[in-house]
C-alpha cells in the first residue's frame, strides 16, 4: 500500500514538474532591460563600482605572473578562441605565464574543484567563464582573500566574487540584434524555438529574459513555442533540434541557437530535414563552424563577437589591474590592441556591439 | 599470518598511497601542506560519505548508479522545501534527507521485489530522479541560504572541516559495521553466494532493503552537505559522481563480483584518488592527465591484487 502510494505520488510530481516546465521560457528572474525597437543606441548608465578586491596582494608591478584560465569546459571551438586570446595577450605582454584548464563537461562542480587546485598551487590571477553565478562565488571570494586577483569573461559571477568582469556584448544588446535577424527572415507573426545549454547557465538564461523582454516590446506577435537543454553537447544539441522540426511541423519558423554549440547542430537538424529555407536559424556560433551552412544559404546571419578579442581583453586587464593601472571607479580601460574599453554596469568592462556575420563577411574570420 | 596480511590489497594499495604522496610532494611544495591536505580531505568528504554506502552494495555484488542523481534531487528538494514551501530550513533539510532515502528504499524495492538487476534498476532511477530534480526545480537554483547554513559547508570545528567530522564518523560506523557485527557477515554472505545464504536462512531481501535505503541516506547527506558548500541548488548537480565512486571502491579493493572488500580499502582508494587529482594538478599536469593517471592506477591496482590473489589461492 505503502510502496504503490510512493510510486503514484513519483508519477505525479513528474507529470506535475514537466506541465510547469512546458511554460517557461529559460530566462532568469532578474530585471530586464529592452532596448529601444529602432536603431536607437542604449544610454550607458554609471552605476558605483561592485566588484570585490584582492586581500593584500603582492606587488607585482612589471613582474611576471602566473595565471590560470578556467573556462565553462575546454575542447570546444569558442573556448579555444578565447584561450588562444589569452595566450596572444599575455606573449604580447611579455611577462604573464597563461595557462588554460577545466573540466571536459560544462560541469560547476568540477569547476570550481579546479579552481580551488589552482589556488592551493599559487597563481597569480584567476580568469574564469562560470558555469553558475552563484556556486562560483564561494571558492573566487576565496582566492580574492588569498590576494589572488580574479577576472571573469564570457559568463558573470556575483560581482563581488571577482574584481572585472569583461561583458562580450550588453545582454539586451545580443537580444536585441538576435530578435531583429530572426524577424527580417521569419515575419512578425511566427513560432520560434529556442536551444540553449542549461536553464542555470548565467549567460544564457540573461540572453533569454532580455529576448522575451524585447519581443514583448517591439514583436509582440512572436510565439515563443519551446526552450529546449542541450548542454553544450553537439549530439544532444542536434537531437533536440530534430524533436522540434518534428514536434512542431510547419508552426515553427525559426530556431535560436543559444550557444556556440547549439547553432551549427541546428542548422545541421535543418539542412537534414529538408526545410532549408523554411525554419531559420540564428544564433550566436563561431564563423567556420557555420561556413558550410551560410554558403548554402541555409543561414543568413551568425550573431556573435569576437571570443579572441574577448580572451585578449580579459589577460590584459587582468594585467592592468596586477600593475594598479586599473582601480575601482575606472571609466575605460586600455586593452593593448582593443583600444580603451568602456566600463559599465559599476565593474564590468565592454568589448563591444554584437558582430552580425554574414554570407559577405564570413569568409575574413577563422576562428 | 603475516604474509596474508602483507599481501592483502589493501596494504598494497596503502603502500602505493605512501608512494604517491613521496612522490607528489617533490613535484610541488604546495602539495603535502597541512591546508592543502585538509583542504582536500574537505573537497573529498562527499565523495567518501556516499562510497560508504557504495562499499557495501558491491560488496553484496550489486551497484548504485542513481547516487549522483539522487543527490541532485534532495539538493533540488532542499531548495524547494526551504524557499518555495517555506519549511524552516532545519526541517527542510530533515525532509530532504528522508526523501532521499526513501529514493533509495525505491531503488531496494525494484531490486528485490521486482528481481530487477541491481545495474538497470539504478541505471533507470539515475534518470528517473535527475529527471524529477529537473522537473521540480524548472532549473531554476535557489539561493540566499541563512549564514549557519555555509558552516557545515565551508566552515571548520577546531580547525577541521565540518564536513570531514561527519564523514569521519560515518566512515567509524560503517567500518564497525561492515567489519564487526552479523550485519556485516550478512553482507559478505550475500555477496559470496547469495542463494546460499537465502537458504541459510539469511533475509537478503531485508538485508539489501536496508544497504539501497542506507545509499540513499548517506547521497542525502552528500547533498546536503554540498549545497552548503557551494551554497546554492542546481539541478545538474552530482552528475558523474557515482562513476568517481565506483573507482575509489573498486580501487579499495571491493571485487565487483561481490563478497570481497573493507571500508578502509574504499577510504584508502578515495585518498589515493584525491592526493593524485590535487597533486598532479600541483606539478602541472592538466585536467586530463588526470583523468589517465587515475585510469591507470586503477587498473594496475585491480591486476597487481589479482595477481597476488591468484598466487595465494592456489
Amino acid at each position: 500500500m505503502l510502496k504503490n502510494a510512493l510510486l503514484a505520488s513519483a508519477a505525479l510530481l513528474l507529470l506535475g514538474g514537466s506541465a510547469q516546465a512546458a511554460t517557461w521560457m529559460g530566462g532568469d528572474d532578474q530585471p530586464t532591460n529592452p532596448l529601444a525597437c529602432d536603431a536607437t543606441p542604449p544610454t550607458a548608465v554609471a552605476k558605483p563600482y561592485d566588484g570585490g578586491q584582492a586581500t593584500n596582494p603582492a606587488d607585482l608591478k612589471g613582474k611576471p605572473i602566473k595565471v590560470v584560465d578556467v573556462p565553462k569546459l575546454i575542447g570546444i571551438g569558442y573556448f579555444n578562441a578565447t584561450s588562444k586570446g589569452i595566450a596572444d595577450g599575455a606573449k604580447e605582454l611579455g611577462n604573464v605565464d597563461a595557462k588554460t584548464d577545466g573540466p571536459t563537461k560544462a560541469n560547476i562542480d568540477e569547476q570550481i574543484t579546479f579552481i580551488d587546485n589552482y589556488i592551493t598551487s599559487g597563481v597569480n590571477g584567476i580568469l574564469f567563464a562560470a558555469n553558475d553565478p552563484v556556486a562560483i562565488s564561494p571558492v573566487l571570494k576565496k582566492a580574492l582573500s588569498k590576494g589572488i586577483h580574479v577576472v571573469g569573461y564570457d559568463a558573470n559571477s556575483q560581482p563581488d566574487a571577482r574584481e572585472w568582469f569583461i561583458n562580450q556584448a550588453q545582454f539586451n544588446g545580443i537580444a536585441k540584434s538576435l530578435l531583429d535577424n530572426m524577424v527580417k527572415e521569419t515575419g512578425e507573426d511566427a513560432g520560434i524555438a529556442i536551444v540553449t545549454s542549461t536553464f542555470t547557465t548565467p549567460n544564457q538564461a540573461r540572453w533569454i529574459a532580455e529576448m522575451a523582454a524585447y519581443a514583448a516590446k517591439c514583436h509582440p506577435k512572436l510565439q515563443f513555442l519551446e526552450t529546449v537543454e542541450a548542454q553544450e553537447d553537439n549530439n544532444l544539441s542536434f537531437n533536440q533540434a530534430t524533436t522540434l522540426i518534428n514536434k512542431y511541423g510547419d508552426k515553427m519558423k525559426g530556431i535560436f541557437g543559444m550557444t556556440s554549440v547549439a547553432t551549427p547542430a541546428a542548422a545541421e537538424a535543418v539542412t537534414q530535414a529538408g526545410k532549408c529555407g523554411k525554419v531559420a536559424v540564428i544564433g550566436l556560433a563561431t564563423p567556420n563552424a557555420m561556413k558550410p551552412y551560410v554558403a548554402k544559404d541555409c543561414v543568413k546571419s551568425v550573431v556573435l563577437w569576437n571570443p579572441v578579442d574577448l580572451g585578449y581583453a580579459a589577460v590584459e586587464v587582468l594585467r592592468a589591474v596586477v600593475d594598479g593601472t586599473l582601480k575601482p571607479g575606472a571609466t575605460s580601460v586600455k586593452a593593448g590592441k582593443l583600444g580603451e574599453l568602456q566600463v559599465v554596469n559599476g565593474s564590468e568592462i565592454l568589448l563591444g556591439a554584437p558582430f552580425v556575420f554574414t554570407k559577405d563577411n564570413i569568409g575574413k574570420f577563422d576562428f | 599470518m603475516t604474509k596474508n596480511i602483507l599481501v592483502r590489497h589493501e596494504t598494497i594499495l596503502a603502500a602505493l598511497l605512501v608512494v604517491a604522496l613521496m612522490v607528489l610532494t617533490t613535484q610541488s611544495s604546495h602539495f603535502f601542506t597541512v591546508e592543502n591536505l585538509l583542504n582536500q580531505a574537505r573537497l573529498m568528504a562527499e565523495m567518501g560519505i556516499v562510497g560508504l554506502g557504495m562499499t557495501f552494495i558491491i560488496v553484496t555484488g550489486g551497484i548504485d548508479l542513481s547516487v549522483g542523481s539522487i543527490l541532485g534531487l534532495v539538493a533540488i528538494l532542499l531548495g524547494v522545501f526551504w524557499k518555495n514551501v517555506g519549511l524552516p530550513l532545519p526541517v527542510a533539510m530533515f525532509l530532504a534527507v528522508v526523501a532521499g532515502s526513501l529514493a533509495g528504499l525505491f531503488n531496494g524495492f525494484i531490486i528485490t521485489r521486482f528481481k530487477v538487476p541491481p545495474l538497470i534498476a539504478t541505471l533507470a532511477t539515475l534518470a528517473l530522479y535527475r529527471g524529477l530534480a529537473e522537473g521540480i526545480s524548472e532549473s531554476r537554483s535557489v539561493r540566499g541560504y541563512p549564514e549557519w547554513f555555509y558552516v557545515l559547508g565551508q566552515g571548520d570545528v577546531w580547525g577541521i572541516p565540518t564536513q570531514l567530522w561527519v564523514f569521519l564518523a560515518l566512515a567509524v560506523v560503517a567500518i564497525f559495521i561492515l567489519g564487526v557485527t552479523p550485519f556485516g557477515r550478512t553482507i559478505y554472505a550475500i555477496g559470496s553466494n547469495a542463494v546460499a545464504a537465502r537458504f541459510s536462512g539469511i533475509s537478503v531481501n531485508r538485508s539489501l532493503l536496508a544497504i539501497y535505503t542506507a545509499s540513499g541516506f548517506l547521497a542525502s547527506i552528500a547533498g546536503v552537505i554540498f549545497v552548503s558548500r557551494v551554497s546554492t541548488t542546481r539541478s545538474d548537480m552530482g552528475t558523474g559522481l557515482e562513476l568517481d565512486v565506483i573507482t575509489a571502491v573498486v580501487l579499495g579493493g571491493t571485487s565487483i563480483f561481490g563478497g570481497r572488500g573493507t571500508v578502509v580499502g574504499t577510504l584508502l582508494g578515495l585518498m589515493l584518488m584525491q592526493a593524485l587529482k590535487s597533486g598532479l594538478l600541483l606539478a602541472g599536469v592538466k585536467g586530463d592527465g588526470t583523468i589517465t593517471a587515475i585510469g591507470v592506477v586503477l587498473i594496475g591496482t585491480v591486476i597487481v591484487s589479482n595477481l597476488f590473489r591468484m598466487n595465494t589461492d592456489g
